[in-house]
């Protein structure tokens, strides 16, 4: 560990000294240039009072040399300056000292090794409902928002991108730390009778040959561009207009006094995220069983291990009913649901429970 | 959801315990509001800038301090905005988002929530042609987290969140704050009005929109963005999904656990996606202005829509499939952010056809 800290310090001495003057040095965190120290002897004369009017940090190419809004502080003989957000990779700064060009730095762009990847991409399976609702991409490091627009496409066949696949929104869909996004296929263009679905029609037909790109062009929250495109091949099955159906799943029943995995089968793909959440095993009593999921192949199945053995009892599997399908039917109601068909309304439960037992 | 709730309940009791302190009527307290990241900004009472923080699912209050009352707002006009503020950050325009702007109603400057590329948080007060950064350190404020965690938080491999959300729409209406939420995982919609001051009460509705233009089919959508307004007495939650349809809500109908099923009076056109929504007044008529991902600024009359209700009284005709309600579109197109200077002007955000990004105020022959 502390043979690596030397090597780190050692890389980043050595990188510092080619990207900026000798007196300028940059600080990181969390890969980030979140602060400068700057030791010059013009800055003794200048009190702590006058440094923000007297002392500039700004855009080396920048239009009028606009101060770069931030904090200055003094730490022994230097001058840190804090700005409001990290310097950008890439770009070079210059330090002005009473009007006069008094230093300048570039922040060097991301190494190879702290480029981001996507790690993840669902559904996993290669054959889709022509109504696909949303999919997910995992990455591995926190990702820059507001650019799927621009960096992933839709494309039928081998050339045909279809323009508006995607809903626009602000914001995007990320989880907090910015390395999962969720991306609708437009669900006007999916919805039966709207103008968008009337006009436009739907952004997948059946039988057809998709992909879905990713570009390497998208940059990671520290500036890191992505590794590699990525590129996710489907094929597309007729509308799935039902609802996923509990009832009908096959469960594999555990052996009594093992920690053998209840494997259920949803004989279909379901949505990857709701998988991880809406899932549990209880007792009769209601207690629930503390263990592992994990979810099959092509989300068509999940495994529970528990963590101490099952024992000669009946179990209960609960789950929500606000888990999805591919086409965003829920276990309640299907995602467009035709009244004029006399359908019964939609249960409003929020658990269904799938009571099963172990075996000898 | 244990952490969650543990952390709102020792909030509230910080804030029990401090009001004594705080400022006015509003249980706000001295500090740094830790803000991850800043979806919407909409204005409450005295110069109060609510600020909805998707990352970490949660309002803040914060007194802006900016409370002077300005009848007479010069109009605004900055050229090439997201350029200056970029150079303020010490970075390029394409690094930059500007995610939402809000006029503060008593002092008539605009608020904008900047986000920088690696994530951080900014937020900008402009007055006249002044940029200036709004220190969040050492102010009044006060948070309420958002309910409707998950039971457990899934995590992945690395440790980060599975949970996927976000606020889509935040404004302020009746003493109370409105919420509309986005989830990456359910499609549907939540709609919390949350009492302000914040309290331990957030009451939440779901809402389904009836698709009255052809009776046919009933889903769920989640709300992009929203607005209210007073339609024949009576007020109306008035939202726009991400399917585009615009749907009425009536506000007293959204009580705590209920389920209000609204009424579409329009669809706005293919391919789009609503993006804000303000309503204006113009001698004695209202209008519904609405910016769009892929549209011109519509207009839409007030009263045209009272009119439209009263015909969906009966079951409708499949001809109303595609007339709805009568929208004018104005010349007016990529306008990313849209709102309300005062009764007839609006502050809007457009990108022009030569590329540049403009602040800029509409006068009244807009309505």
């Amino acid at each position: 560990m502390f043979s690596l800290t030397f090597f780190v310090l050692i890389s980043m001495v050595a990188c510092q000294k080619k990207e900026h003057d000798d007196h300028i040095t940059i600080h990181w965190k969390d890969k980030k240039a979140s602060s400068i120290s700057i030791f010059n002897q013009n800055l003794g004369s200048i009190s702590g009072d006058s440094i923000s009017d007297l002392v500039k940090i700004s855009l080396k190419n920048g239009e009028n040399k606009v101060a770069i809004l931030g904090n200055f502080s003094k730490q022994g003989d230097s001058l840190i300056f804090e700005p409001l957000v990290p310097f950008t990779r890439g770009l070079d700064y210059e330090l002005i000292i009473r009007n006069q060009s008094s230093g300048a730095f570039t922040i060097p762009d991301a190494a190879d090794k702290d480029a981001p990847e996507l790690t993840g991409f669902f559904p996993s399976g290669d054959t889709l409902p022509e109504n696909l609702l949303k999919v997910f991409l995992h990455f591995s490091h926190p990702m820059r928002e507001g650019q799927s627009g621009k960096f992933v496409a839709l494309v039928k066949g081998n050339s045909d991108t279809i323009q508006g696949a995607f809903l626009d929104l602000q914001p995007e869909l990320w989880n907090e730390n910015r390395t999962i996004l969720t991306l609708w296929l437009d669900p006007g263009r999916v919805k039966r009778d709207l103008q968008p679905n009337k006009k436009l029609g739907a952004p997948l037909q059946s039988n057809a040959s998709y992909h879905i790109t990713v570009s390497p062009e998208w940059q990671g929250s520290n500036g890191g561009k992505l590794k590699t495109a990525f590129k996710k091949t489907f094929l597309t099955t007729s509308r799935d207009s039902i609802s996923p159906a509990p009832a009908s799943w096959k469960i594999s029943f555990p052996k009594t006094d093992t920690k053998q995995p209840l494997n259920v089968d949803f004989l279909e793909s379901l949505d990857h995220s709701l998988l991880n959440e809406t899932f549990s095993v209880t007792t009769r009593k209601g207690e629930t069983l503390p263990g592992q999921w994990h979810i099959g192949p092509k989300e068509k199945s999940a495994q529970f291990k528990p963590n101490t053995p099952w024992k000669q009892e009946n179990y209960i599997l609960k789950v929500e009913t606000r888990l999805e399908d591919l086409a965003g039917n829920n276990v309640n109601r299907a995602f467009d649901g035709d009244v004029s068909k006399g359908n019964k309304s939609p249960s409003s439960a929020e658990i269904i429970t799938v009571p099963f037992n172990t075996v000898e | 959801m244990y952490f969650l709730l543990a952390a709102a309940f020792a909030g509230l009791i910080f804030l029990a315990g401090t009001s004594r302190l705080s400022r006015g009527n509003y249980g706000l307290v001295k500090g740094t509001p830790e803000i991850k990241s800043i979806s919407g900004l909409a204005f409450g009472p005295d110069g109060i800038l609510l600020v909805g923080d998707s990352k970490s699912a949660t309002v803040f209050a914060i007194d802006t301090e900016d409370a002077v009352s300005n009848a007479q707002a010069p109009a605004i006009e900055i050229k090439n905005i997201d350029q200056k503020i970029a150079a303020l950050l010490g970075t390029e325009a394409q690094n930059i988002t500007i995610q939402d702007i809000a006029v503060n109603p008593v002092s008539k400057n605009v608020y904008c929530a900047v986000q920088s590329g690696d994530g951080t948080p900014v937020l900008f007060k402009i007055s006249g042609d002044k940029i200036e950064a709004v220190s969040t350190k050492g102010v009044m404020f006060s948070s309420l987290t958002l309910n409707g965690a998950p039971s457990e938080e899934a995590k992945d491999k690395r440790g980060n969140s599975l949970r996927v959300s976000a606020i889509s729409d935040i404004g302020f209406a009746e003493g109370k704050v409105l919420v509309s939420g986005l989830s990456g995982q359910e499609f549907a919609s939540t709609f919390r009005s949350i009492p302000f001051p914040f309290t331990d009460k957030q009451d939440q509705a779901t809402l389904e929109i009836y698709h009255a233009a052809h009776g046919k089919y009933e889903t769920l959508s989640p709300i992009r963005t929203f607005t209210t307004a007073e339609i024949s007495g009576k007020k109306y939650l008035v939202a726009s999904y991400t399917c585009t349809p615009l749907v009425l809500f009536p506000l007293d109908e959204l009580k705590p656990g209920s389920h209000v099923k609204g009424r579409t009076v329009a669809e706005m056109g293919s391919g789009n996606s609503p993006i804000d929504m303000v309503t204006m007044k113009k001698g004695g008529e209202s209008f519904l202005m609405m910016s769009n991902s892929s549209r011109p600024v519509f207009k839409v009359k007030y009263k045209s829509i009272e009119t439209f209700q009263g015909s969906l009284t009966t079951p409708v005709e499949e001809s109303f499939a595609t007339a709805g309600v009568d929208f004018v579109s104005l010349p007016v197109t990529n306008v990313i952010q849209l709102d309300k200077l005062d009764d007839t002007r609006m502050v809007l955000l457009q990108r022009r056809s030569n590329g540049s990004l403009d602040l800029w105020t509409s006068s009244e022959r807009y309505l």
